[in-house]
């Protein structure tokens, strides 16, 4: 099933990621993408503009026991959720 | 206690002459200018010229580092590699917490202010790069340095403008000296051509039309360069004991400020750090061969230095040769002491003074034998580098043979 905002996160995160990194999955460890960690907070705050969403500090802590993208697309889903 | 003798045991180097030491010493001896067009986003509405690094050379850094660092501190840290290993230092096998390192700029992370500027007032973008912070401070060289190469002793920027570099060496040598670490690397990094400091010495009008012609009656300014210099420093003691190969001694400093104007150069300031520096290396004035003037170019700066010289070396300044590699490095900013230690440390080495390029017209008010557009070989045992700067911070640093 397609799933867009998957999509649009695995996107986002593969313009940051080291090109050595090679296909983004759902799977992939946020550590094995090469980024540094203040682009994580790029990339979120990418995400909250385009959604329209706010991570709180609390959350912005959560955020650092994500361990995968998958966990980010489904954290990020979650709030859209919340906010709808 | 004697006081200890520091030495340099390592040299890295970039500018437009070249991007490492050995093909920044062949321009310099050619006389071959690094002066050419600029070419900079946002500055295509008339011809500028500049003295530009034509292409950075491939440098193995970690993509996670490269993203947070402005391309002054990552010239800061290519020549730190090159002159680490060139002394044939590393932190791996040496004890981290004994290196560390002085990196001065006269700028700031200036091609990051540039685009952040521009991506918030122009493109409208919401918010500024996180980058933006950690890439623009003036401390970042020196930071990345320590975090690029280990280095876990004393590290910290300095800043005095266009004599940054001279008190970056400066500094270092103390850290030694004061037992705080037995290794320091030492010098001065700047990449100041973009749009906001490119336009910013346009307004000062201190800018050459054609070239950098220094002590030459038809000169009409400076041009501006960007590049890093970084020395590695230590004691005779340290480097003899390690069988470290010593390329020359940093004999001695000297520092002043002419506490007048913020742009305007006195005659005394210069004097008196020229004065300061050759008695902190115990030199007579008769024992200095070689003195890499400040020589911007201006109509001012190149008169004034002139008179300085003069009044501190007396006779023995028509026995001086006197040269501005400025004529092919450019102005290089807080870089540029570090750039012309270079040529201070090979004139020794080779007993080559290179010259001053794009010479023309004898000038009655800068009457020295200021190395017009030839190299001259003589043995060189003591070379001055003098730096002098806005704000009137003057450093003057002095180089023996060993």
């Amino acid at each position: 099933m397609a799933d867009q905002l998957a999509d649009e996160i695995i996107a986002k995160v593969k313009a940051h990621a080291d090109p050595e990194v090679g296909e983004i999955t759902l799977d992939t460890d946020l550590n094995a993408l090469g980024i540094h960690s203040l682009e994580l907070t790029e990339i979120i705050f990418d995400l909250e503009e385009a959604h329209g969403i706010e991570i709180e500090m609390n959350t912005v802590d959560a955020w650092n026991s994500l361990k995968n993208v998958g966990d980010m697309v489904e954290a990020v889903r979650t709030l859209i959720a919340k906010k709808a | 206690m004697a006081r200890q003798r520091i030495v340099i045991t390592g040299l890295g180097g970039i500018c437009a002459l070249g991007n490492d030491v050995a093909s920044i010493w062949d321009s310099m001896k050619a006389g071959r200018s690094g002066i050419g067009e600029l070419s900079a986003p946002h500055l295509e509405d008339k011809p500028r010229i500049a003295a530009q690094i034509k292409q950075l050379p491939a440098f193995d850094i970690d993509r996670r580092r490269l993203v947070a660092i402005d391309r002054f501190a990552l010239l800061a840290v290519m020549t730190a590699d090159e002159a680490l290993r060139q002394a044939g230092v590393s932190a791996t096998h040496m004890d981290p917490t004994r290196i560390g390192a002085v990196v001065g700029t006269g700028i700031f992370g200036a091609e990051t202010a540039d685009e952040n500027y521009w991506a918030l007032l122009v493109e409208n973008k919401s918010r500024a790069s996180v980058f933006t912070v950690p890439r623009i401070m003036p401390s970042a060289p020196a930071g990345q340095v320590s975090m690029v190469h280990g280095l876990r002793g004393p590290v910290f920027g300095v800043t005095s403008a266009c004599a940054s570099s001279n008190h970056a060496f400066a500094a270092a040598a103390d850290q030694i000296r004061l037992g705080r670490a037995d290794i320091m690397l030492a010098g001065g990094a700047d990449a100041p051509l973009v749009f906001g400091v490119v336009r910013s010495w346009e307004a000062l009008r201190a800018l050459a039309r054609d070239t950098c012609r220094p002590f030459s009656a038809d000169r009409d300014g400076l041009v501006l360069g960007e590049g890093a210099g970084i020395m590695v420093l230590e004691s005779y003691e340290h480097a003899t004991a390690r069988g470290a190969t010593i390329l020359a001694e940093l004999a001695g400093a000297g520092m002043s400020a002419d506490a007048g104007d913020i742009v305007a150069p006195t005659i005394e300031g210069p004097t008196t750090a020229m004065q300061a520096c050759l008695a902190d290396a115990s030199l007579a004035v008769e024992d200095i061969d070689y003195l890499n003037a400040h020589g911007t170019g201006t109509k001012a700066n190149d008169q004034i230095e002139t008179a300085a010289i003069r009044r501190v070396f007396g006779k023995h300044a028509d026995s001086l040769s006197v040269s501005s590699t400025k004529s092919m490095h450019a102005h290089c900013m807080g870089a540029s002491g570090a750039i012309e230690a270079i040529a201070c440390i090979m004139a020794i080495r080779d007993g080559i003074v290179p010259p001053t390029a794009n010479y023309r017209e004898k000038d009655p008010d800068c009457d020295l034998d200021v190395t017009p557009n030839v190299a001259k070989e003589r043995k060189v045992r003591a070379a001055v580098s003098n730096a002098f700067a806005f704000g009137g911070t003057n450093a003057v640093v002095a180089f023996t043979g060993v």
